[in-house]
C-alpha cells in the first residue's frame, strides 16, 4: 500500500496554494487595511464566504463556472489544452477561494497593526510607498504572514467539499489525502484511513500550536 | 538675511478648520505654540506633506513643495511618540534616513557624538528610557541630512529633569548642524529656553509672532567637560553645557530675572550686568536697556508706577543660569 501519491499530491496544492494565495492575498489584505472605500464590507464579505458557505456550495459553484462550456472554462482550454474541471490547476483555483480568507485575514490584521505613522516616519526619512512597505511594513507584520502562510497551507491539505465536486476522485491527479481517507472508509480499509487521519491530526495540531506560538510572540513583542 | 519657508495652507478635516499662511526664517528655532487642538500639530504635519487633505502652497527657500511627496522634501520629522522602527536597533534606525539621503558616515558619527548615542547604539528601540527614545528620534532626524528639522512636542511626557537634560540636546543640534527648526509646543519654559521666535496659533489661525524671549548673549572663551565659559561684555561666568571656543551661546532671562537702579554688590544672583537705560517708555513701562553692549527691551517691575529716565545706570541680576548655542546669525544685531 502506497500513500506517496495522495501524500504528495496534497503537499504540491498545498504549496501552490500557499504561495499563490501570499501573492494575491496580501494587496487584498493591505486594501481592506487602508482604505475608506464603501466598497470595503463587501469585498470583506466576499473574501470571508468559504468561512461560512458549506464547501459543496462553494464547489458547485465553481465547478459550474470552470466547465468547458462557460467563456472561463473554454478559455482554459483554449489556452492549455485541457478543462479546468476535474484537474490539478482546477483544484488550485478552487483552493484558493476556498482558503482565501485564512491568507487575507491574518495580514489584513498585521497591516493595520503596523498603522500609518511607521510608514509616515519612514517616508520623511527619504523612503518612497515601495520602500516603506518593503523596509517597514513588511518586517513589522512578518507574524502576521506567516500565519495567512501556514494557515491557508493547512488550510488546504484538510479541505474536502470544494476538492471532491471541483476535482472528483481520479488517482494522481484530484486524489488528495481527505479523498484518499474518504475512499478507504468506502471500501472498509480502516487501516489506510487510520493512518492518513491520524497523520492530518497530528499535522493539524501542531500547525495550530505553531500559529499560536507566533500570536503570543507578536502580542509580547508589540508588533 | 536667512532664507524663508513661507506657506499658505488649508487643511480641513471633520470639526476642524486650519488656515494658516506665513514666512519663516531659515534660521534658529522657530517656535509653534498655541493650546491643544489648536492645529500645531496639523500645520507641521502639512509642511512634510503628512496631511493628504491640505491644499494651497509651500515654498522653501525658493523651491515649490506644494506637490512634493513627504520623501523627497528633506524635512527631519521628530514625532511626538517618536515613532522609532521596532524591529531595528537605534544604529540601524539611524542608518534608515542616511542611507536612503546619502549622508555621510562623518555626519552620522557627529549626530551619535552629539547626542551621546554611542552606548546605545546595539539596542533595541524597546529597551530605551523615554529621555533615550527621544534623543535617538532626534538623531535618526538629523543623521538623514535634513534641510529642516520639524519637531512636534518632541519632549512631552518626560518629567521636567528628562526635559532639562534634553533641551540642550536640541539647541546644539539646531546651532551645530546649522539645520533651521520648526518646534511645536505649548511649554513657555521649552520656548524661554529654545526658541528664536515664536508663531502662535489658536483655532487653526495663526494669530501672532514673538521674537526670542529676553536673553543675553555670550561668546564662548573657555570650555571644559560640561561646562563652558561665557564672556558677556567685560563679565565672564561659567554655565553648564558642552561647547567650544568662539561659539555664541544665548542666556535667556526667564521669568525671574531682577531689575534694579542700586548696584545690588556681591548678591547671590548667578550673574548681575550693569547697563543704562537708552529709552523708556513711562505708559507702557517698556524700557530699552543698554547692557554690556547688547539692546535689551524689558519691562519695568510697576512698584510704585515709576520708570527710570533715559541715562539712568540699571543692574540685571540673573538668580539662575541656563544657556544654550545659537547660530551666529541669530545673535544681537550689535555683533
Amino acid at each position: 500500500m502506497s500513500f506517496s501519491g495522495p501524500i504528495l499530491l496534497t503537499l504540491q496544492l498545498a504549496g501552490v496554494t500557499m504561495v499563490l494565495l501570499l501573492l494575491i492575498g496580501m494587496p487584498i489584505a493591505w486594501w481592506l487595511a487602508h482604505t475608506k472605500s464603501r466598497l470595503r464590507p463587501i469585498v470583506e464579505a466576499v473574501t470571508a464566504l468559504p468561512l461560512v458557505l458549506p464547501p459543496t456550495v462553494l464547489g458547485f459553484y465553481l465547478l459550474i463556472l470552470m466547465s468547458p462550456n462557460t467563456p472561463i472554462g473554454a478559455f482554459w482550454v483554449r489556452l492549455t489544452g485541457e478543462q479546468l474541471t476535474f484537474s490539478f490547476s482546477g483544484l488550485v483555483v478552487a483552493s484558493l477561494f476556498y482558503s482565501l480568507p485564512f491568507a487575507v485575514q491574518p495580514m489584513q490584521a498585521a497591516f493595520q497593526g503596523v498603522g500609518r505613522g511607521m510608514m509616515e516616519a519612514a517616508a520623511t526619512l527619504g523612503a518612497s510607498r515601495w520602500d516603506q512597505f518593503r523596509s517597514v511594513v513588511l518586517p513589522l507584520s512578518r507574524r502576521g504572514i506567516l500565519a495567512a502562510a501556514v494557515l491557508s497551507f493547512a488550510h488546504t491539505v484538510g479541505e474536502f467539499g470544494v476538492v471532491l465536486m471541483v476535482g472528483g476522485n481520479i488517482p494522481d491527479r484530484t486524489r488528495v489525502i481527505s479523498i484518499e481517507i474518504y475512499s478507504a472508509v468506502e471500501t472498509l480499509d480502516y487501516q489506510t484511513a487510520h493512518i492518513l487521519s491520524g497523520g492530518l491530526l497530528v499535522f493539524s495540531f501542531v500547525v495550530l500550536v505553531l500559529v499560536y506560538l507566533l500570536n503570543q510572540r507578536g502580542l509580547r513583542a508589540g508588533v | 538675511m536667512s532664507e524663508l519657508l513661507t506657506f499658505d495652507l488649508a487643511v480641513r478635516k471633520p470639526g476642524f478648520k486650519l488656515e494658516a499662511a506665513a514666512e519663516v526664517p531659515l534660521s534658529g528655532i522657530t517656535a509653534l505654540s498655541g493650546p491643544s487642538g489648536s492645529g500645531k500639530t496639523t500645520l507641521l504635519r502639512a509642511l512634510a506633506g503628512l496631511e493628504p487633505s491640505a491644499t494651497g502652497r509651500i515654498n522653501f527657500a525658493g523651491e515649490n513643495w506644494s506637490r512634493m511627496r513627504p520623501a523627497r522634501r528633506g524635512v527631519g520629522y521628530v514625532f511626538q511618540d517618536a515613532k522609532l522602527f521596532p524591529h531595528l536597533n537605534v544604529a540601524q534606525n539611524l542608518a534608515y534616513g542616511a542611507i536612503r539621503r546619502q549622508a555621510s558616515e562623518e555626519l552620522v558619527e557627529a549626530v551619535v557624538r552629539a547626542l551621546d548615542l554611542r552606548p546605545l547604539l546595539a539596542r533595541s528601540p524597546e529597551t530605551l528610557s523615554g529621555g533615550e527614545t527621544r534623543r535617538v528620534a532626534l538623531g535618526r532626524a538629523l543623521a538623514s541630512a535634513p534641510r529642516i528639522l520639524l519637531m512636534d512636542e518632541p519632549l512631552t511626557g518626560l518629567d521636567r529633569a528628562r526635559k532639562l537634560d534634553l533641551m540642550p540636546y536640541i539647541a546644539h543640534a539646531v546651532a551645530d548642524f546649522g539645520v533651521p527648526a520648526i518646534y511645536v509646543t505649548h511649554s513657555a519654559a521649552e520656548i524661554s529656553f529654545l526658541a528664536d521666535r515664536t508663531l502662535f496659533i489658536e483655532d487653526g489661525q495663526l494669530t501672532n509672532w514673538s521674537g526670542a524671549a529676553p536673553r543675553v548673549v555670550g561668546r564662548v572663551v573657555n570650555a571644559a567637560p560640561g561646562q563652558v565659559n561665557l564672556e558677556v561684555g567685560r563679565f565672564t561666568v561659567w554655565v553648564n553645557g558642552q561647547g567650544n571656543v568662539g561659539e555664541l551661546w544665548a542666556v535667556p532671562l526667564g521669568q525671574d530675572y531682577l531689575l534694579s537702579t542700586q548696584d545690588p554688590g556681591h548678591s547671590t544672583a548667578a550673574l548681575t550686568l550693569p547697563g543704562v537705560v537708552a529709552d523708556a517708555d513711562p505708559g507702557s513701562g517698556l524700557c530699552q536697556m543698554d547692557i554690556e553692549g547688547q539692546r535689551l527691551a524689558l519691562a519695568w517691575p510697576r512698584v510704585d508706577g515709576r520708570v527710570p529716565e533715559r541715562g539712568t545706570p540699571v543692574w540685571l541680576s540673573l538668580p539662575r543660569l541656563s544657556a544654550r548655542p545659537i547660530q551666529a546669525e541669530d545673535g544681537p544685531e550689535s555683533r
